[in-house]
C-alpha cells in the first residue's frame, strides 16, 4: 500500500516536473503552431538550426554562460569554505551581524544593488568584461555558498581534525581526508545552488556586462521579448541543460547516502 | 632587450588607433578617417528579436566590413534602446569619456531625444560620409527625427510607415479609414485592441485616432499647444471610451506590448494587429507564427511614417570605424540587399533615383512580400509623425481617462 503510494507521489512529481517541458519541445520544433491546432501544422528544425548555427551565437553564450557560472561558484567555494567554517563552529561577537550582510543580497531586490554596483565596476574599469560580471555574480551567489556552508559545518565535529592532527597528519592532509569527505555533500549542494544562482542572472549582468557579455538569458529574453516561442523553445531547452546535468551527477552525493557526516554526527 | 620590448608595445598601441577624439576626425578627409578606421571593432547595440535582421548584419554587413575595410562588426542584441541611452549616462556621470562600450545604436524617437537633450550623441559629422549625397535632407521627416532636428547627430536607416495585417480568409474586406475602423471595432465587439501605452506601436495607433480625432493633422503640427490639446483630447478620450467595451476582454485588460497584440493575431483572437515596420508581417509569415493569408493595408487618410537611425554616442571609442559603418550601412548596395524581401524587406532611406542603375533597377526587380503592402502603396496617403511633447501628453492623458 505504502509502497504503491509512494510511487503514485514519485510519478506525480516527475510529472510535475517534466511536464510544463513537453510544450517547450514541441515548439522548438514547430513551424506554425497556433490556437485552436493541438499540435503544430508543420514541423521543422529550423529553429534549431539557428539556435546551433555559429552566427545566432547561441553556442558561444553557451560556453560563456558556463564559464561565469564555474568561475563564480569556485570563488564563492574559496571564500565561502572558511567563512562558513567560521559561523558554523564558532560563537563570536557580532556574529548576528554577519549572517545579516551575508543574507542581505539574497533578501535585497537585484535592482537595489545593480545601479550602485554597475557605477563602481565601471570605475574600477570592469564594466563590459567577463571579469566583472563574475565580480557581480558574487554578489548574490556568496550568500547561499557561505549559510548552506555554515549549516554544513554546524553539525561538523571538529575533534576528528584534531585526532587526524596527532596521528601526524598535516593540515592539508587533515583537511583532504577527514574534512572534505564529511562536508563534500554540504560543499556540492551549495555548489550546485551558486552555479544556478549564477547562470540564470539577468539584470546583473545587462547592467554589468553592458550587453557585452552575452549570457543565454539574456539572449533568451530578447528572443521572448520579440515574440518568436520556436527560438525561444530552442534556446530554453538548451538552458535547463546543465542544471539537469549536474543534477544527476551529483544527486548521489547530495541524498548523503554515503557521508561521513551522518555517521560521525553529534548524538 | 626590454627597451625594445617597450618600444614595441607603444608602436603596437599606436596601430589600435583610439578614435574617440571626434573632433580630430571632423578635421580630416574621408580617406583619412577610413585609414583610422582599419582593424578596429564595433560594438553595435540593436534591438535583435528578429533573426532574419540578425542574419543581414551579421552575414552581408559584416561580411563587407571585413573584406573591405578589416573592420569587426561585434552586433550585441539588445531588447529596449532605452537601457542603452542609460547605459551611456552613467558611464558620462562616472567620467567615461573617450572609452564607452557602445560604438553605434539602432535609435529614433524619445531616445535620441534624450541622447541629444543629455549631449550625449556625436554630432555634425554626418556631411563627411560620402553616401551622406544620397539622403534627401529637403524631407522633413528625414531630417526631424519625431519633430527633434537630426542636426547632424544621427544617419538615416530605414524609412517605416505604420500599416494593418489582417487574415484575408477571416476578414476579405478591411475597414478603409480611421471612421470605418472605429464602426467594425463596434460592430465586432472582443475582436480588436490595442497595445498600452508607453508601448511605442501602442502610442503611434493612439496618435492616429488623435489625429482623427482632429480632423486631420495641419493644426497638431509645430510645438506643443496645450488649447489644442485640451480641445482634441477630449473628442479622442470619448471615442477611445466609447469603443472600450467592444474591445477584447471589453477593455478590462490591453495587452503591454506589441509582441502581445501579434500573439493574440497569431491565435485568432483578435483580427488585427499593427506595426510600424510592415516588413515585421512578412518576417512573421516566414517565421511560420502569422498564417500565409496574412495581408496588410494603410488608412486612406493616412498612417504615419517615420524614419530610423543610427547614432555613435560621444564617448565611443571607435568613432572612425563606426562613421564607415554608417557610411556602408547608406551605401545603395546595402540598402538595396536589406529591401529584399528574402532578406528583411525593409524601405531604404535614401532617395533611390540618385542611385547607381544597377542598384536602382535592382529596386525596381523587388517583389514585395503578399503579406506586406508595398511602401510605395502606403506613401500615397501619408501622415507626418507628432512632436514628441505631443507624444507623452496623449500617452500621459490615456493613462488618466482611458486606461485607468
Amino acid at each position: 500500500m505504502s509502497t504503491s503510494l509512494r510511487t503514485l507521489a514519485a510519478l506525480a512529481l516527475m510529472a510535475f516536473l517534466i511536464l510544463p517541458l513537453l510544450p517547450l519541445a514541441v515548439w522548438s520544433l514547430a513551424q506554425g503552431w497556433r490556437f485552436p491546432d493541438i499540435l503544430p501544422a508543420e514541423l521543422s528544425t529550423t529553429a534549431w538550426a539557428y539556435a546551433l548555427s555559429p552566427q545566432s551565437g547561441v553556442l558561444e553564450s553557451f560556453g560563456i554562460t558556463t564559464l561565469i557560472a564555474t568561475a563564480t561558484t569556485l570563488i564563492a567555494a574559496l571564500v565561502g569554505l572558511p567563512a562558513g567554517r567560521a559561523l558554523g563552529l564558532y560563537r563570536f561577537r557580532g556574529r548576528g551581524l554577519v549572517v545579516l550582510l551575508l543574507l542581505a543580497p539574497a533578501i535585497l531586490p537585484g535592482i537595489a544593488v545593480v545601479f550602485g554596483l554597475h557605477g563602481i565596476l565601471l570605475r574600477a574599469g570592469l564594466a563590459g568584461t567577463v571579469a566583472g560580471v563574475i565580480l557581480a555574480h558574487l554578489v548574490p551567489v556568496l550568500p547561499y555558498m557561505t549559510l548552506v556552508l555554515a549549516a554544513v559545518f554546524s553539525r561538523f565535529d571538529p575533534t576528528y581534525e584534531q585526532q587526524a592532527r596527532t596521528l601526524g597528519a598535516t593540515p592539508w592532509q587533515a583537511f583532504r581526508t577527514v574534512t572534505l569527505p564529511a562536508i563534500l555533500p554540504g560543499l556540492l549542494t551549495a555548489a550546485l545552488f551558486s552555479f544556478l544562482v549564477s547562470w540564470s542572472q539577468y539584470l546583473l549582468t545587462l547592467a554589468v556586462g553592458g550587453g557585452r557579455v552575452q549570457t543565454l538569458p539574456l539572449l533568451l529574453y530578447g528572443f521572448a521579448a520579440a515574440g518568436r516561442n520556436d527560438l525561444t523553445a530552442a534556446i530554453a531547452l538548451l538552458y535547463i541543460l546543465p542544471g539537469l546535468l549536474i543534477l544527476a551527477l551529483t544527486a548521489r552525493q547530495i541524498t548523503g547516502r554515503n557521508t561521513a557526516l551522518v555517521s560521525g554526527a553529534r548524538p | 632587450m626590454f627597451r625594445s620590448l617597450a618600444a614595441l608595445l607603444l608602436l603596437s598601441a599606436a596601430a589600435l588607433a583610439d578614435t574617440s577624439d571626434g573632433d580630430a576626425l571632423k578635421g580630416m578627409t574621408w580617406e583619412q578617417v577610413v585609414d583610422q578606421a582599419r582593424g578596429g571593432t564595433v560594438n553595435w547595440f540593436m534591438w535583435g528579436g528578429s533573426d532574419t535582421i540578425n542574419a543581414y548584419v551579421d552575414g552581408y554587413v559584416a561580411e563587407r566590413l571585413k573584406a573591405d575595410y578589416d573592420i569587426t562588426l561585434n552586433r550585441v542584441p539588445i531588447t529596449d534602446a532605452a537601457d542603452i541611452v542609460n547605459q551611456v549616462l552613467t558611464e558620462k556621470e562616472a567620467g567615461v569619456t573617450d572609452a564607452g562600450s557602445v560604438d553605434l545604436i539602432w535609435i529614433n524617437g524619445e531616445n535620441f531625444r534624450s541622447m541629444k537633450q543629455a549631449d550625449l550623441a556625436f554630432c555634425g559629422y554626418t556631411a563627411m560620409l560620402p553616401n551622406d549625397g544620397l539622403v534627401n535632407w529637403d524631407n522633413p521627416a528625414v531630417a526631424n527625427d519625431f519633430g527633434v532636428p537630426v542636426d547632424g547627430c544621427e544617419v538615416p536607416w530605414n524609412t517605416v510607415q505604420f500599416a494593418f495585417a489582417h487574415d484575408s480568409a477571416k476578414t476579405p474586406e478591411p475597414p478603409a479609414d480611421m471612421a470605418a475602423l472605429l464602426d467594425w471595432i463596434k460592430a465586432n465587439p472582443g475582436r480588436f485592441t490595442y497595445p498600452a501605452p508607453p508601448d511605442f506601436t501602442g502610442s503611434a495607433f493612439l496618435r492616429h485616432v488623435f489625429i482623427h480625432a482632429a480632423g486631420g493633422p495641419d493644426s497638431l503640427l509645430g510645438p506643443f499647444d496645450q488649447a489644442k490639446f485640451d480641445e482634441v483630447s477630449a473628442k479622442t478620450w470619448a471615442i477611445l471610451n466609447e469603443i472600450e467595451p467592444s474591445l477584447w476582454r471589453e477593455g478590462a485588460t490591453y495587452p503591454t506590448t506589441v509582441t502581445q497584440l501579434n500573439e493574440l493575431f497569431a491565435n485568432g483572437e483578435v483580427d488585427f494587429s499593427f506595426n510600424y515596420d510592415p516588413a515585421q508581417f512578412g518576417l512573421a509569415v516566414e517565421a511560420g507564427t502569422w498564417p500565409d493569408t496574412t495581408r496588410s493595408f494603410g488608412l486612406s487618410d493616412g498612417t504615419i511614417g517615420n524614419t530610423n537611425y543610427t547614432l555613435i554616442p560621444f564617448n565611443s571609442p571607435n568613432k572612425a570605424a563606426a562613421m564607415v559603418v554608417q557610411n556602408l550601412l547608406l551605401s545603395g548596395e546595402a540598402q538595396l540587399e536589406k529591401a529584399k524581401t528574402e532578406v528583411w524587406g525593409a524601405a531604404p532611406a535614401i532617395e533611390i533615383a540618385r542611385t547607381a542603375p544597377e542598384v536602382q533597377s535592382g529596386f525596381a526587380a523587388i517583389k514585395t512580400h503578399p503579406s506586406v503592402i508595398p511602401a510605395s502603396e502606403l506613401a500615397k496617403a501619408a501622415l507626418p509623425e507628432l512632436q514628441a511633447d505631443w507624444l507623452t501628453a496623449i500617452e500621459k492623458g490615456w493613462m488618466e481617462t482611458v486606461g485607468n
